[in-house]
């Protein structure tokens, strides 16, 4: 197997990895900017220069030379390589700004040309905290700035589209936005103008900045030069805690972090899954986490208790509306809900004799792009597909709702009235019991008995993406009662790690009065003197990747962060 | 230049700016597409021909307003950011409308040594703008250019990204004004390097005879 020397160190490689690639890969921390594993490789930030040398041989006999000392004499490149885009052949020495003085006094000009016009107005950037650039400029960089004339001055604030604004002054030209336009999201819609000192990625003119993929570009950005018109100036980066999710906006699942301050979602950013969304992540994605903190219920209501009530009272008021109407209840599962909790549901249909009717599909034909984007806008069609659940005949249900057929109507976390399944007026008469996020639910006036549920960042469950891959998420933010397994689970927030209920910035309200649906559909069939076997969703996950053949393979141990793959399964989802 | 160091200020261009020109005027003839398509096929991909056919552009309507340049990149079927990036990093290509005559006069470092400011100055006051205008006629525009790769013949300027006019002294300056107000040929002798000038009987070029007039630098032919 081919080797390579880098830093006196021997490590072999297979086929041709570029030479920074290799090093990042092997744990060797090279400064760059422009390089992005996904795009072209310009090599224009000359950043990650490194030197590089091969033995030198002996034309005639083919033997490596030796000098005095009886070591091979290296014969290095006559300039320093930029390692992006160098490839790494058998026997080369590498040398880089541990080993080599040249290459670190290199990489700390080239940091001082970079920074001659870059402002410094880092405590009011966004990027600060997680910037590359500041990182690399305290490890690689200058002490300071021989500058001593004005800087340049370039337009800030500038919102090239909806939701990006850029900041030209802070740009160092690495070109990764304008590779992504071209290369991934193919709008070609950025563009590098002028030249030299005065140069910056923009629009050309009448070209709004408004392709369905924009944002990715504020995460490439190795500085604060494009930022989140959305998140701009919200919140610093150390102020928040981040937590591995996905995102259910679509049936994609693409990976994500929620980024948490003080119990409020902040924003979401990609999390890199080379098997779902790699990279990316679409702004519709983005821009959801609001329903997150916004319009969130203060606690259960019950029709028959004149409103907000307890938790024990709302679950014993449902368990009394499903023994006198339990028969006649149109149980619906939901393709927003997780597998556990629509497999809980199942279990309380069984338990009063009923089979859940199937889950409302959210189909929008024409929004799917084919990439991270789908026609399907609910997170878990092919979860319910796989527990058995067919999506409900929606003109068929609609008809017998609208002539006062069904008694009774069991909702998990989704809004038939919303959804068109019914008018408000049709439900009347109908016994309603309904899981909810939001109290912007249009089913809610409805309800007889209405229980906020956890969203997808407060609970534990897995979602299953249009391709059969089940991903699981953890709580990002925390509820306002007490449940062990969801503390378990909690990554740690700011709240937990550094202040208390009694700190100034503290505040109660942003802990919701919902509890997941695992937790809730137990209480309720226990109330109905039926016990669910399995109560935590691990086990219930456990049970079902048993006992269900599309599901084999899905523990909570295989799928980790990043999710499993399922085998195909016969049936079609929701067409 | 110097207005940029003393006040190092890049301004946002217009984001959404009057067109020039209307839809009909937007178009290329039979000729001009069959130009283009050669200039395509010289190259591996289309983008290669973009400064060809910017050019080609550029010669029929004058300058490249966004409207143009969008013409340009429907033409090559590139993005039309590509197209205004690659016409925005150069000076010859104009941005905006410039007179009939476009003084390039180099300030950088030689011609700045033997009185390129002097010149820019004389221009300055003979046509009444200031650096960086056009003349109310419309005629000329005066424009400061970085170096222009004459240093030898110090101080220069370029007419009209045309001919070079060399060792200028007001008196040339004035036969130059003089010929382009009659229309005329502008007076163009090719320069010499003092060393060569005994050897190569005035010509510093050994591959090209010395002219009189100027002449389209030559071009390189295209394979077929």
């Amino acid at each position: 197997m081919p080797k390579v020397i880098i830093d006196g160190e021997e490590y072999a490689f297979e086929g041709r990895p570029s030479l920074l690639q290799f090093c990042l890969d092997q744990g060797i921390e090279l400064p760059h900017f422009c390089y992005h594993p996904s795009m072209s490789v310009p090599a224009n930030c000359r950043q990650c220069l490194v030197d590089v040398g091969a033995p030198v041989r002996d034309r005639e006999t083919g033997e490596f030379q030796l000098d005095e000392n009886g070591e091979k004499v290296i014969r290095y490149f006559p300039k320093l390589q930029t390692s992006c885009s160098h490839v790494i052949s058998d026997g080369q020495v590498v040398h880089t700004a541990r080993s080599s003085e040249k290459v670190e006094r290199a990489q700390r000009d080239t940091m001082e040309f970079l920074l001659i016009n870059h402002p410094l107005d880092c405590p009011i950037c966004d990027q600060a905290g997680h910037c590359p650039l500041q990182i690399q400029a305290y490890k690689y960089g200058p002490e300071g700035s021989r500058f001593e004339f004005r800087k340049v001055h370039k337009p800030k604030k500038v919102k090239l589209g909806p939701n990006v604004v850029l900041d030209a002054e802070r740009c160092i030209n690495c070109t990764r936005c304008v590779r992504f336009t071209d290369e991934i999201s193919r709008s070609g819609q950025l563009t590098i103008i002028e030249r030299g000192v005065k140069n910056y990625p923009i629009t050309p003119p009448g070209v709004s900045f408004d392709e369905p993929y924009s944002m990715n570009v504020i995460d490439l950005c190795p500085v604060g030069a494009l930022t989140s018109a959305d998140f701009r100036f919200q919140a610093r980066i150390w102020e928040m805690a981040s937590a591995p999710s996905i995102t259910t906006t679509n049936a994609k699942g693409s990976n994500c972090y929620l980024w948490v301050r003080d119990n409020l979602v902040m924003r979401m950013t990609p999390r890199p899954n080379p098997d779902v969304n790699e990279f990316w992540l679409p702004d519709e994605d983005r821009l959801t986490y609001r329903w997150f903190n916004e319009n969130r219920p203060c606690g259960p209501a019950a029709l028959n208790k004149s409103g907000a009530c307890s938790w024990d009272e709302a679950i014993q008021e449902t368990a009394e509306i499903l023994k006198n109407t339990g028969k006649e209840t149109l149980f619906l599962a939901s393709a927003r809900a997780t597998v556990e909790d629509n497999w809980m549901l199942m279990q309380l249909a069984e338990a009063v004799g009923r089979q859940v009717a199937g889950y409302i599909p959210h189909i929008e034909p024409g929004h799917g792009d084919g990439w991270l984007r789908t026609d399907d806008r609910a997170p878990n069609s092919q979860g319910c597909a796989r527990l058995g659940l067919q999506p409900i005949d929606v003109k068929l249900w609609s008809a017998r709702l609208e002539a006062g057929e069904v008694q009774g109507l069991y909702v998990l976390e989704d809004d038939p009235v919303a959804a068109g399944l019914c008018s408000a007026q049709a439900l009347d008469n109908v016994q309603v019991i309904l899981h909810y996020y939001n109290t912007t639910n249009q089913t809610l006036p409805s309800a007889n008995v209405a229980l906020p549920a956890a969203t997808v960042a407060e609970t534990i469950g897995t979602f299953v993406n249009e391709a059969g891959r089940a991903q699981r998420v953890v709580p990002a933010k925390a509820i306002k009662g007490v449940n062990r397994t969801l503390m378990m689970q909690m990554g740690v927030s700011r709240a937990d790690q550094h202040g208390t209920p009694f700190d100034r910035w503290h505040n109660e309200s942003h802990y919701v009065d919902c509890k997941p649906s695992w937790e809730i559909i137990p209480l309720v069939a226990r109330n109905l003197g039926v016990e669910i076997a399995a109560q935590s969703p691990k086990k219930v996950m456990q049970h079902i990747s048993a006992s269900i053949p599309a599901f084999t393979g899905a523990t909570y141990k295989a799928m980790g962060l990043s999710g499993v793959t399922l085998s195909p399964i016969e049936t079609e989802v929701a067409s | 230049m110097a207005d940029f160091i003393r006040n190092p200020v890049v301004a946002l261009p217009d984001s959404n700016p009057e067109a020039h020109f209307s839809e009909e005027e937007l178009v290329f003839t039979p000729e001009e597409k069959a130009k283009i398509v050669d200039y395509v096929a010289q190259y591996p991909t289309p983008d290669g021909a973009v400064m060809w056919v910017l050019w080609l552009a550029q010669e029929k309507f004058g300058f490249l307003p966004p409207e143009v340049m969008r013409l340009v990149a429907t033409e090559l079927s590139l993005p039309y950011a590509q197209v205004y990036g690659v016409a925005t990093f150069y000076t010859q290509f104009f941005k905006e409308k410039k007179g009939t005559f476009v003084l390039d006069v180099c300030t950088c470092f030689s011609c700045q040594f033997c009185g390129g400011y002097d010149t820019l100055a004389y221009l300055e006051e003979k046509l009444g703008v200031k650096r960086g205008h056009t003349t109310p006629c419309g005629r000329y525009t005066l424009q400061e250019a970085e170096c222009l790769g004459a240093c030898g013949s110090a101080p220069m300027m370029q007419v009209s990204n045309g001919p070079y006019a060399y060792n200028l002294t007001p008196e040339k300056i004035d036969a130059l004004l003089a010929a382009m107000e009659a229309g005329k040929p502008l007076p163009f002798v090719s320069v010499t390097l003092p060393q060569d000038e005994d050897e190569m009987g005035g010509n510093r070029r050994t591959d090209a005879e010395a002219v009189e007039h100027y002449v389209v630098p030559p071009q390189a032919k295209r394979t077929q």
